[in-house]
């Protein structure tokens, strides 16, 4: 079995006017909602670790209970990077593998969430191809240093899976040496474990701007037309 | 996987022709969830579905008022205990108290938003607060909240609000997978139908079984392919 660690802890100043980004409502529902309805329908998740922005613990509790979510929530507070708050969710996880997902994610399906589970290895992220060229620069002089295929870069993506060993033994080597990370699957990588990718789709993008909650919504709403 | 349905106002008119219809029919659903206010109509229909029961089909009846929303509350907690589900549900229960406008009594406009409009919603929110899941709603609203008829004030104005609000439940419930399907039946012979117009001989127009044809259809699985806008059912 499962256990999902769902990241719903971050404070998107860029999107939300006064309340954390995961109280927005898209397509009018929370966007937090739709990350927890679609873990709730995929029997192998038999755990969800939620985090809250500190001071929002029953605003998140209260969204658990009116939207009846059936698989057990055990509740953390978050940290201050994304980094701390993965390592405070781990020593709460109760089964041998871990899914990571985000709540800022919310066009994730449960189908998803069962490929990656379903995956033979048990070390796996979503990623995407880049469809557009990046550069490497140095922002002080304004100066760009060099080029980079694209070919062998990727756009880390969740949902992801571990073992849970694996992800608390990556994280003490962060600790030890030092390092933050943005993401696990690179954190993993980096700490010597044998991390693989799936193609993801580019539906599932990240919500992390006005427009995007728009562009979101709209193809909630579409969905709900097409039923 | 067999099935429960779940049907208010089904001592009679539409509510009972839907029953009728589901439960005289070999299919997987299964398990019947009655709901109506206590009256010798309620009895006589459920002694007559006990009486002609061809597929060994279960049915629970169940009294209440949908004006008392503690009633509606507790009612939905019962079901969900008693059944563990509701798959269909068929929100048919209506009231009419037709005046014009200076005549209306505030407490019969009041009765009428809460059994045509609030207890559609209470049993809908409560049984997605108790876990519930369901497959498809069917709201029955009427033309009457389409067009607003001379004398017809409170009906239309409770019909036209259950039409937007089963708009709004269909796109919220997506993310369950759950249909919900809205019809406005035009003239149809019910008592309902006697009340808004007396004169009416009830044996030239649509009948209650009629209705029940249609959300039999809409339940089946060629519904899907047009359930997408309140659906009008008129001769």
């Amino acid at each position: 079995m499962f256990s999902l660690a769902l990241l719903n802890g971050g404070v998107g100043a860029r999107v939300a006017a006064g309340r954390p980004k995961q109280f927005i409502a898209v397509n009018g529902i929370p966007i937090l909602v739709y990350s927890l309805v679609a873990a709730d329908g995929v029997e192998a998740i038999s755990q969800i670790v939620l985090n809250y922005p500190p001071g929002w613990r029953e605003d998140v509790e209260k969204i658990v209970i009116d939207y009846a979510i059936r698989t057990p929530i055990t509740f953390v507070e978050a940290g201050s990077t994304r980094h701390e708050s993965v390592g405070r969710m781990l020593p709460l996880v109760r089964n041998d593998n871990v899914v990571i997902h985000e709540s800022a994610r919310p066009l994730v399906t449960a189908a998803d969430f069962e490929r990656i589970i379903r995956h033979e290895h048990p070390d796996v992220s979503y990623m995407l191809e880049i469809p557009f060229t990046v550069a490497p620069v140095d922002p002080g002089s304004r100066k760009v240093v060099g080029s980079l295929d694209r070919g062998t870069l990727r756009n880390v993506q969740l949902p992801q899976k571990f073992r849970t060993s694996t992800l608390v033994a990556a994280h003490e080597y962060a600790a030890r040496e030092g390092v933050v990370f943005t993401e696990d699957a690179t954190l993993c990588a980096v700490a010597g474990f044998d991390v693989r990718f799936i193609d993801g789709d580019d539906r599932n993008f990240k919500v992390t701007t006005r427009v995007d909650v728009q562009l979101a919504g709209y193809l909630l709403g579409n969905e709900a037309y097409d039923e | 996987m067999s099935k429960s349905i779940m049907v208010t106002g089904a001592s009679k008119g539409i509510g009972l022709a839907t029953v009728r219809e589901f439960y005289r029919t070999d299919n997987d659903v299964t398990d019947f969830i009655l709901v109506a206010r206590d009256s010798e109509e309620f009895d006589v229909a459920l002694k007559e579905l006990a009486a002609n029961n061809p597929f060994g089909k279960r049915a629970t009846a169940y009294r209440v008022d949908l004006a008392d929303r503690d009633a509606v509350l507790d009612l939905s907690r019962h079901v969900m205990v008693a059944h563990g589900k509701v798959d269909i549900l068929v929100n048919n229960a209506g009231y009419t108290a037709p005046m014009a406008i200076q005549q209306i009594a505030f407490a019969d406009f009041e009765r009428t938003i809460a059994v045509n409009l609030y207890a559609p919603f209470t049993i809908v929110q409560s049984l997605l607060h108790n876990g519930n899941a369901f497959q498809l709603i069917v709201n029955i609203a009427s033309t009457a909240g389409i067009t607003g008829r001379s004398g017809w004030l409170t009906y239309s104005a409770s019909k036209a609000a259950l039409i937007s609000m089963s708009e709004v439940m269909k796109e919220e419930l997506a993310i369950y997978g759950t249909r919900v399907v809205c019809i406005s039946p035009g003239r149809c012979a019910t008592d309902l139908r006697r009340t808004l117009a007396p004169d009416e001989d009830p044996a030239t127009i649509m009948q209650p079984g009629h209705v029940a044809g249609v959300i039999a259809m809409l339940a089946s699985d060629i519904g899907r392919f047009v359930d997408s806008q309140n659906i009008v059912v008129r001769m």
